[in-house]
């Protein structure tokens, strides 16, 4: 050999020694590297799982009036399949409009202090009222009925992977041999690879000239799952294939099943991808895994292929071709006998509709973050599956967001200047709703669209009140009479005229609306009216430091400036603020706490945390009744009496608001069990030019009369020491037959006027009322 | 709270106090003795935390009362048994003073409160107040808080559920929300003595159990007023006035 050629040799075998070691410490390196990955995946936190926001349930009773359409929608959002004969399952009702009978199977629901099995049971109607309910299985009367809450959205990081783990042993075997017939026979013979699959999946593919069949075993399926994409490169399948191998060599065959079982993707729901057998048979058929029928199984074997494509709710008949596919396979394979074939092919497949999870309450879900993320992080939120029930009333949210964009769109309509080129500062609106006993928010809209703003106005804005405040005034007044102070009383005399205020060497003149003034007039006049002046000297009288320390009484937590402007809502207040406020007048001068998150699970249904209804008693009953005595006239004859001609009935008390420089309207108005503020205006300070009896009011009659609509028609009850006597509105004096107009007012007992009517006098009414 | 200042009041509700413990001693001596509706078990006169994050379990009642929580079906049981046998005689048989009031009958039945006319949002709320009553007796606060919470939601004008709000809070360790519960539920029910009663009972357990016994001691003076019947009262005030003669304050 030539000493060159030797060279070369020698050359190149050093090359090829080191090239082959460093492939085999490289080769070396990437096994151990793909096997950790293996390993950390199959011992650590497998998925995450998003946590979960519920509404409040829905209680129905005996003699309630049902708003059936309303009842509909609810069952089709919470998956309730309609029948034509009798429910046999969870999740089927029947409506026999001719005898009234309403028949429901209910689901099972677990609540944070029970777990309810799901019974059949008959609602009996007579029209829309309750007359019988009735517990089919036990044959027993129930006089009330929980529906299940509604699921409101997920807490997710980038994807919601809608999942329930299940072992191995809680699947049913039928389906688990369904599975493995459809989609790897032969899991239990080979080690992560097949290679008779490759063999006759590589002739197909060759044959038809692409990739059309893999040869992928269950546990490749699993590794592409859990690590790699969907792209078909032979790169992506040899890694996956070495991963299988990998699993195969660490893991039991039942464990990589079980993993297999949860982790495949079955389908998808709107935002929300659903992931695993579990999640899968709710999904489809709205039923636990136990109780799917032998067409059910092979469906639901058979969706893996292509869950989207073959999804019974996209095609009926691709489902059905599918679902005999798998039929045929399990009768030739002797898993199924021949009649549970024929029976399972006869099984109709029902055409259902997709409901998605859409989030109907952004706006709330976000406050709801924020309250959450006291107690829970992020992580704990996206990832550890935690079940939040709210107060939220889906059915109020949704009547609270149209009225408001209906509203503000009509406003645009009306009123041109108030529309806007672009999306740069449109007109804006919230609304808040509150049930005033509990606290419970039940609806929130901070905004007009979601998607344009996160901003949520109704406890992100701080805005002026306007003659929102006016009522705080008068309650102060109310009160300066008990506190020894200047004595007020409904029918008190004011004086509505100009006048200026001196306070702390500054002078203040306040205003009244289109500059017009009303001489000597009630309080309840000056109220009703709004009127400036006349409050504003109310306020001078009682002291504004008062009405200050009432407004933070009533739940106004925002600092308030001590001056006399405050009398006329000069002052900065978010909607949530005055909401809460006006609901301790409703609720008879008790303050309860706002509440929306009202119980955490974890996914072992542990209770985490639960919040209760806290009150407060900061006012005594009898004032609050004169107060909403005194409010209901807003509605009934003052500044909100277009609510009654627009078809709001009910007895309700409220005010308007309106600032100076008309930015902002305001509607804050409310029944004795609900309460909604609602406020109008521009984020960017532009002029509104408009009152809240214009702007607020509108959206805010439209909100109520759908609300309450069904529900029974309350009124305040006055509580003993209130006096109601008839009076004449304008004298304030007892009424006397004379008298054109009576009004029935109430009076904290012994504040009630002794004398009659000056300006209608009647001689028999004064003998009658001589000793 | 009450106005316990005025000594000639203060003084007549210490002679009053003082027949209706000495009754009250005499009656534990006898083993018949007839029980009431619904027994709330004295806490210990110590203030524990009102938001403690484990629950703590209703406080125990005295040994020699030999008190246990009642079953549902117990409950009901005695209930029947008190129509029967008419208002709560004092123990001892001694009739209360003219000061203490008449024994009020027993009205504590919120299901006899359904008639045919009542609206249904209120027949619905007191059947669920009944529910949250049994699980209170079965001693369960926190599934009964949850089933009275409802109570107001359907009927917000029920007084009942909130004085059963206020209970479940007691029962839970939460008397200063219990007291809450019961300044709403006085200004709800004072046109109903018996209840009204039983309010100012529990009123004075739970401000025994914050640890102000002249505050407690006047709430069952008052609840007494009221009905001389109420038990509660009764034996609460036996109680105290037994530890202020061995511990005097």
């Amino acid at each position: 050999m030539k000493k060159s050629n030797l060279r070369i040799f020698s050359i190149s075998l050093v090359a090829f020694l080191l090239i082959t070691s460093s492939g085999l410490v490289f080769g070396s390196w990437y096994l151990k590297s793909l096997e950790k990955t293996v390993t950390e995946k199959f011992e650590g936190q497998k998925w995450r799982f998003p946590s979960k926001i519920y509404s409040d349930s829905y209680l129905l009773y005996v003699g309630m009036s049902l708003q059936v359409g309303d009842l509909w929608d609810q069952f089709r959002r919470l998956g309730y399949r309609e029948m034509q004969s009798a429910p046999r399952t969870k999740g089927e009702y029947r409506y026999q409009r001719s005898s009234g009978l309403l028949d429901i199977y209910l689901h099972d629901f677990v609540y944070p202090t029970e777990s309810f099995k799901g019974v059949p049971v008959r609602i009996s109607l007579q029209g829309p009222v309750v007359t019988r309910i009735e517990n089919q299985a036990t044959g027993q009367e129930m006089f009330s009925l929980e529906l299940e809450p509604e699921l409101v959205t997920g807490l997710y990081d980038r994807i919601w992977q809608e999942r329930r783990v299940v072992k191995l042993s809680e699947v049913p075997p039928l389906l688990i041999k369904a599975i493995l017939a459809i989609e790897d026979e032969r899991f239990y013979h080979h080690h992560g690879i097949d290679p008779v699959s490759i063999v006759r999946a590589t002739w197909v593919n060759l044959r038809s000239g692409g990739v059309v069949q893999g040869g992928s075993t269950l546990t490749q399926q699993l590794m592409k799952n859990f690590f790699l994409t969907d792209e078909r490169k032979y790169s992506r399948k040899i890694k996956e294939a070495i991963m299988a191998l990998i699993a195969e060599r660490k893991y039991s065959k039942d464990e990589i099943l079980e993993n297999y079982l949860n982790e495949i993707y079955l389908g998808q729901r709107g935002s929300q991808g659903i992931f695993g057998v579990w999640e899968a048979s709710q999904f489809y058929f709205s039923k636990p895994m136990s109780d799917l029928t032998v067409g059910e199984t092979a469906l639901l074997a058979g969706l893996i292929r292509a869950p989207n494509k073959l999804s019974p709710y996209r095609s009926v008949d691709a489902a059905t071709k599918r679902r005999n596919v798998v039929l045929a396979k399990l009768l030739d394979d002797q898993i199924i006998t021949r009649k549970q074939y024929e029976a399972a092919i006869r099984e109709k497949l029902p055409h259902r509709e997709l409901i998605k999870v859409t989030n109907d309450a952004p706006f709330y879900v976000d406050y709801l973050r924020r309250e959450l993320a006291e107690n829970y992080s992020n992580d704990a939120l996206t990832r550890e599956g935690l079940r939040i029930f709210t107060s939220l009333d889906l059915r109020l949210q949704r009547i609270a967001e149209r009225s408001l964009s209906e509203g503000l769109k009509k406003l645009e309509q009306s009123y041109s200047n108030l529309r806007r080129k672009g999306d740069d500062d449109s007109l804006e609106g919230a609304i808040i709703v509150i049930r005033p006993q509990t606290g419970e928010i039940k609806a929130m809209v901070g905004g007009r669209s979601y998607q344009k703003s996160q901003f949520n106005r109704v406890f992100q804005a701080k805005r002026q009140p306007g003659s929102v405040f006016k009522p705080f005034v008068y309650l102060a007044a109310l009160m300066a009479g008990a506190d020894g102070g200047k004595k007020f009383t409904p029918v008190t005399m004011v004086e509505d005229s100009p006048f200026t205020w001196n306070y702390e060497g500054q002078e203040w003149q306040p205003g009244n609306y289109n500059d017009e003034y009303f001489g000597t007039v009630t309080l309840r006049r000056a109220l009703e009216k709004s009127l400036n002046s006349a409050t504003a000297r109310v306020a001078r009288d009682v002291g504004i430091k008062r009405v200050s320390d009432i407004a933070h009484r009533l739940g106004i937590q925002s600092s308030l400036p001590i001056v006399p402007a405050l009398a006329l809502g000069a002052a900065e207040v978010t909607p949530l603020e005055v909401a809460v406020a006006f609901s301790t007048l409703a609720n008879n001068g008790v303050r309860a706490t706002p509440l929306t998150v009202k119980q955490v699970m974890d996914p072992t249904d542990r209770v985490l945390e639960k919040r209760d209804v806290r009150v407060e008693k900061v006012l005594s009953p009898q004032l609050a009744f004169v107060m909403n005595y005194l409010l209901k006239g807003v509605l009934d004859r003052g500044t909100a009496e277009f609510a009654r001609r627009w078809g709001f009935t009910r007895p309700a008390a409220g005010k308007t608001g309106t600032t100076n420089d008309y930015k902002d309207a305001w509607f804050v108005g409310y029944t004795p069990d609900l309460l909604a503020v609602v406020w109008v205006g521009f984020d960017g300070q532009s002029k509104l030019g408009l009152s809240g009896a214009q702007a607020a009011l509108p959206i805010w009659t439209e909100f109520m009369k759908q609300a309450t609509a069904g529900t029974p028609i309350t009124d305040f009850i006055p509580p003993p020491g209130i006096k109601i006597v008839e009076i004449d509105p304008l004298s304030g004096q007892l009424a006397t037959p004379n008298c054109p107009y009576i009004l029935r007012e109430a009076f904290l007992e012994g504040d009630e006027p002794t004398g009659t009517c000056p300006l209608h006098p009647s001689s028999t009414w004064q003998i009658s009322q001589s000793p | 709270m009450k106005n316990i200042s005025c000594p000639v009041n203060f003084f007549v509700q210490k002679i009053v106090l003082g027949v209706v413990a000495l009754g009250f001693v005499a009656a534990v001596t006898e083993s018949c003795a007839p029980r009431p509706p619904y027994r709330t078990p004295i806490p210990p006169a110590v203030s524990r935390p009102p938001e403690a994050p484990t629950l703590p379990p209703p406080p125990p009642p005295p040994a020699q009362e030999s008190v246990r929580q009642p079953l549902p079906q117990e409950s009901k049981i005695r209930e029947q048994d008190l129509k029967t046998k008419g208002p709560v005689t004092p123990p001892g048989g001694k009739e209360p003073s003219k000061d203490a009031g008449p024994p009020l009958p027993d009205d504590s039945s919120l299901l006899a409160k359904i008639t045919p006319g009542i609206p249904p949002q209120r027949a619905a709320s007191l059947r669920l107040t009944e529910e949250g009553r049994k699980l209170l007796d079965a001693g369960d606060p926190g599934k009964a808080l949850s089933r009275l919470e409802k109570t107001i939601v359907v009927d917000s004008t029920n007084p009942y559920g909130y004085f059963f709000l206020a209970k479940a809070h007691y029962r839970l360790g939460r008397y200063k929300e219990s007291l809450n519960f019961l300044d709403v539920a006085e200004s709800r029910l004072s046109e109903e003595p018996f209840w009204l009663a039983e309010v100012h009972a529990l009123r004075g357990e739970n401000l025994r159990a914050l640890g102000m016994p002249q505050k407690a001691e006047a709430s069952y003076a008052q609840a007494l007023r009221l009905n001389s019947g109420n038990r509660t009262a009764m034996e609460a005030l036996s109680r105290l006035q037994a530890e202020g003669s061995s511990n005097p304050r």
